[in-house]
């Protein structure tokens, strides 16, 4: 009998001592350093931090719409930085669902358009997968609507739908319920929350909302652009005094 | 503050859109003041030339024929009141170089008070060799250019002879300008062996001597005026010859106007475009407690600049293209009055004004829409909760309302006559036409959008295309104004390709269907020009000997007069043109037939442009007023003709002579029998006129083609305009796609971010530009092809008298559908590269 020990589980994303740095006038500010992070499949990782602590930064970083000045990122096990710009559009297109503080929803595509979008652009098409979807998140009724005769939370839940209808292997959410009132966060949170898990998609998910964060798996609290605590949530120690 | 928030720093910022329009307008004003300032030089040189030619005398005794020697025994006791000065003036051609000079004959002797000829000729040996007709003076630059100096000898040809003549002096530099320039000035006994005048005059100029008024000079000279004479001022024959080019010249104004429209449409899209683009700032202005006058005035503080800067820049761009179209405008005079000396073209203070005014119209009509969208914009806390750009049903049934009463009114218009001549209504309607294009553009972007919005899986099939289209609807208002400017200058390049083709095709069948002279014996012509001159009476009769007299037709014109309107008298051997027949008629019948009764019912013919012009049909009676004497007539037939617009009367030569004795022939056709050998003809005459002619014998051909030649250089000068309008709708696709990218840049980055590629991004935004072009060039090429029928069978038959047949050019429509489709991808292809180069992450940012 053969010894079965079990394989190790490659993370999805892999940052090493990835530091990004802007130039701002004559200063320069450090936007990141020096961050070391792995993201799990299927984990929900939660980004903590005040505004301009560099949480918007690592999520451009993860998803290749912005490149490191120092470190390495990998996602997917492609290391972002010798890819080619095909490569990376190509890991976007298929690997990651986005959702943005501010949906940014096609305004003169329908809803059914929008959640189409990540497939179209990858020259598929499933409109079973459109439609179940659109039912899960409660806009079935809705879809040949346009996303400014939604309600806020209805565009947000759209967002949700075209973020994952590709069934992408992680999800990067930036304060996804930052504008929305407290009921409708609750219900959009639900929702990414039980269908990424569904998928299997890891989520990263930035946010000012502690009680949000809670709910993560694993934090990851930064402070000017530096890792000030990670693991449990349970554990966090709060912003640094 | 206002002003530098709303005006100053984003033109620092956005240097290139406030070029970019600046250039628009500049193009516009620059096409419209170089028609006008072209136009002037050559009217200036038909008015000026003709008072220059004058000296000082104000008053001149001619005739529309000649005026006879004798006449000056006749005024004789007019002398003790005015010096009498007989002049024969006469274009002639220098065979070398192809060089149209003035033969000017004056009496020396008399000249000194009128132009100073006398002093120059000076005295001694010159003078009396002058006196004698043994040699001429020219302009020292004239002399260089033909390379003779004084004492040397070089050729003129007129009427078919070759005559040499020697160069006794140069005239000093004062004398030696203007029509001078190209002038000979020589005794009248010499002028008139050039000319073959036989003891005719043109005219015989009246300078009062010290103490007498014009009005006393004027009196008394018609007292005595024999009949066949008239008295009139210099500057009557000047306007005479102007009234020849004037619907031309407002033909040529007219459509450089619609230059300076399509320029104005250009502003306005930059300014609603760049109200857009100021959007939140306005509305964080209104928010803090700005006021709309205020906003109101930065705009208009942008429009009037853009306009001062365009109207100066362009009425200096249209002084330089101007130079660049005089020689197009002479070919085209050359075609209308015979000869196109054309003045330089001059800085006039009033043309610069005229462009700064234009400019300031065109950007201060061009703000009206973008003001609105400045009235419409809400504070900042509202401008969230705006919807987006769709067209609400009642601004679709105000547009397409707006189109209908345009397209209603085209319709009126085109119902009305002429005014004072011009065909100002039917512009109008052209250009009510070109509105109601304008007006359905916004509907039939957002119809094209929300139609593509209910293609079911479009996105899927044709996910570029429906991006596209979607972005083609997010940016709506723009993507109006760009499809307008598009469609405008192909609307208003395939009217004219409408014209042109139809134009050029009914000449081509005029010309197999009514040129059909086997040979055409006529003087040489310069370069590029009409032939000058009449032909030698020797050489019709040496064509006659050659090939008989009942084979040539010697076309003799005359100057004559019809219900106090000048027209052209032709004499010709109708028998003999109505054995072979040509020009066809507009009853339809036959024209061997129209011509054998004209012939034995002593009957007339006329041009269509005469029976307009004074509104006569067949069988009414017309009498024409000759130096002869009265011609009554009835007319037999009304026949097409494109070569004379003030109308054109013939009747057999044996009626004309008496008219104008001594009067030879323009031309000379000859019918052969079906089976000759037309070079072999053609032979034969030139060695029967032997080296004493010099002409020119066209072929059946070589005549046609020639026809085609001078309608061809007449028509060059439209290209101009094409090409100046294509660059002006070119540069309004550019500053809108610049301006809805911007606008789109948070979507584009969305794309990106979702996982589109930077040659995906490229190819929607070029596909948005083609789409844009494709809406501006369908619209533009149907409601071009309307005006051109306007233009055809309108403005056409108003301007000149002339019928058109229809046809419709689909070459040419093709060509330029092509052009402004490629064009439009063309600049559809920069926007896109800055599409894929626009930062993913820092759109993003900004836009949370």
């Amino acid at each position: 009998m053969m010894d079965s020990a079990p394989a190790a589980v490659q993370p999805i994303a892999r940052l090493v001592g990835a530091a990004r740095r802007y130039q701002r006038g004559a200063e320069e500010v450090h936007a990141l350093e020096a961050i070391d992070l792995e993201v799990q499949p299927g984990e929900w990782l939660a980004l903590v931090g005040p505004s301009g602590c560099g949480k918007s930064t690592l999520l451009n970083l993860l998803s290749g719409i912005d490149q490191p000045d120092e470190g390495t990122v990998e996602v997917g096990g492609l290391a972002l930085a010798s890819a080619t710009e095909g490569q990376r559009t190509l890991l976007r297109r298929r690997g990651i669902g986005i959702v943005f503080q501010s949906f940014h929803l096609v305004p003169h595509l329908t809803v059914e358009e929008n959640v189409a979008l990540p497939l179209a652009l990858d020259r598929r098409r499933d409109p079973a997968r459109v439609a179940a979807l659109l039912e899960r998140v409660g806009l079935g009724a809705r879809a040949t609507h346009f996303p400014s005769e939604l309600s806020g939370g209805e565009q947000q839940r759209t967002a949700l739908a075209r973020a994952l209808v590709h069934r992408p292997k992680l999800v990067l959410a930036d304060e996804p319920t930052g504008n929305l009132d407290s009921a409708s966060g609750a219900r959009v949170l639900e929702l990414l929350d039980e269908l990424r898990r569904e998928d299997g998609s890891a989520l990263v998910i930035a946010t000012h909302d502690g009680r949000l964060a809670a709910r993560a798996d694993r934090l990851l609290r930064l402070a000017d652009g530096r890792s000030v605590f990670h693991g449990d949530p349970k554990d966090d120690p709060g912003p640094p005094r | 503050m206002i002003l530098r928030a709303l005006f100053l720093r984003p033109l620092l910022r956005a240097p290139l859109r406030f070029l970019a329009t600046l250039l628009g307008i500049t193009a516009g004003v620059a096409a419209f003041v170089a028609t006008l300032a072209s136009n002037r030089a050559a009217l200036a040189s038909l008015r000026e030339d003709t008072r220059a030619l004058a000296g000082v005398a104000e008053l001149e005794i001619s005739s529309s024929a000649l005026v006879p020697v004798e006449s000056l025994g006749v005024l004789r006791p007019l002398s003790a009141d005015a010096e009498l000065l007989p002049v024969i003036e006469e274009l002639v051609l220098e065979p070398k170089s192809g060089a149209v000079l003035r033969l000017f004959g004056i009496d020396p002797l008399q000249d000194s008070r009128a132009r100073g000829f006398a002093a120059d000729a000076g005295a001694g040996e010159l003078a009396l060799r002058t006196l004698r007709g043994e040699g001429v003076w020219i302009g020292a630059p004239l002399a260089h250019t033909l390379g003779v100096v004084p004492g040397g000898r070089f050729e003129v040809e007129a009427h078919g002879r070759v005559f040499e003549l020697e160069l006794l002096g140069t005239l000093p530099a004062d004398r030696a300008s203007g029509p001078f320039e190209t002038a000979i000035v020589c005794d009248l006994g010499l002028a008139e062996r050039i000319t073959g005048r036989n003891g005719r005059l043109d005219r015989i100029e009246l300078l009062p001597r010290p103490g007498v008024s014009q009005v006393e000079l004027e009196k008394r000279a018609r007292a005595l005026l024999p009949p066949g004479l008239e008295l009139r001022s210099t500057g009557a024959r000047a306007a005479q010859t102007e009234g020849l080019v004037h619907s031309l010249q407002f033909n040529l104004i007219a459509l450089s106007g619609i230059s300076l429209l399509v320029a104005g449409v250009l502003v306005a899209t930059a300014l609603a475009t760049s109200v857009v683009q100021r959007r939140k700032t306005l509305a964080l202005l209104v928010s803090l407690g700005a006021g709309r006058w205020e906003l109101v005035s930065a705009l208009l503080v942008e429009a009037l600049t853009l306009g001062l800067l365009g109207g100066l820049l362009g009425a200096f761009g249209g002084y330089a293209a101007a130079h660049a179209i005089v020689p197009a405008m002479r070919a085209t005079l050359t075609t209308v009055v015979g000869s196109g000396p054309v003045s330089p073209v001059r800085f006039e203070g009033d043309l610069i004004l005229l462009g700064v005014l234009l400019g300031l119209c065109v950007a201060a009509a061009s703000a009206v829409l973008p003001l609105f969208e400045i009235l419409r914009t809400p504070p900042l806390q509202s401008l969230s909760r705006e919807r987006p750009d769709w067209l609400s049903p009642r601004a679709r049934v105000g547009a397409i309302g707006i189109a209908i009463l345009a397209a209603l009114l085209a319709v009126e218009l085109l119902k009305l006559p002429a005014w004072n001549g011009l065909p100002i209504p039917a512009l109008g309607s052209a250009t009510a036409l070109l509105a109601a294009l304008f007006a359905l553009q916004s509907p039939l972007c957002d119809g094209i959008a929300r139609l593509s919005a209910r293609i079911p899986r479009l996105l899927v099939i044709a996910g570029p295309l429906r991006l596209a289209l979607a972005a083609l609807a997010a940016g709506r208002r723009r993507s109006a104004w760009a499809a307008g400017a598009v469609g405008m200058s192909v609307a208003l390049s395939v009217a004219i390709a409408t014209l042109v083709h139809s134009f050029r095709t009914t000449v081509v069948e005029w010309t197999a269907s009514s040129l059909r002279s086997d040979l055409q014996v006529r003087a040489l012509a310069p370069p590029g020009g009409v032939p000058i001159g009449t032909l030698d009476p020797e050489i019709v009769s040496t064509t006659a000997r050659v090939f008989g007299a009942d084979a040539i037709d010697p076309y003799t014109t005359g100057a004559a007069e019809c219900e106090g309107r000048r027209i052209t008298l032709v004499g010709a051997a109708v028998d003999v043109v109505a054995r072979r027949g040509g020009f066809g008629y507009r009853d339809g019948r036959d024209s061997r037939e129209v011509l054998a009764r004209a012939l034995a019912t002593k009957a007339c013919v006329v041009s269509e442009a005469f029976a307009l012009k004074f509104g006569h049909k067949e069988n009414d009676t017309i009498r024409v007023e000759t130096p002869g004497g009265l011609l009554e007539r009835r007319i037999e037939g009304v026949f097409y003709d494109y070569g004379d617009s003030q109308g054109t009367v013939i009747v057999d030569l044996e009626y004309f002579r008496p008219l104008y004795p001594g009067r030879s022939a323009r031309h000379i056709e000859v019918y052969l029998p079906e089976d000759a050998d037309l070079d072999a003809e053609r032979a034969k005459l030139v060695a029967a006129l032997g080296g004493r002619f010099q002409v020119e014998i066209l072929t059946k051909p070589e005549l046609h083609a020639s026809v085609l030649s001078v309608f061809d250089r007449t028509f060059a000068v439209t290209n101009a305009l094409v090409l100046v309008n294509a660059f002006v709708a070119v540069i309004a696709v550019l500053t809108v796609l610049f301006a809805l990218l911007r606008e789109r840049a948070a979507d584009l980055a969305l794309l990106r971010a979702l996982g589109a590629s930077r040659l995906e991004l490229g190819a929607q935004v070029t596909l948005q530009s083609g789409l844009l072009g494709l809406l501006g060039a369908t619209g533009g090429a149907l409601t071009g092809l309307w005006i051109g029928v306007v233009l055809v069978t309108v403005v056409n038959l108003q301007s000149f008298g002339w019928t058109l047949e229809f046809h419709r050019p689909w070459s040419a429509i093709g060509g330029v559908l092509a052009a402004v489709g490629s064009a439009c991808l063309v600049a559809g292809l920069v926007p896109a590269w800055l599409a894929g180069r626009a930062g993913m992450s820092v759109v993003l940012r900004e836009e949370g």
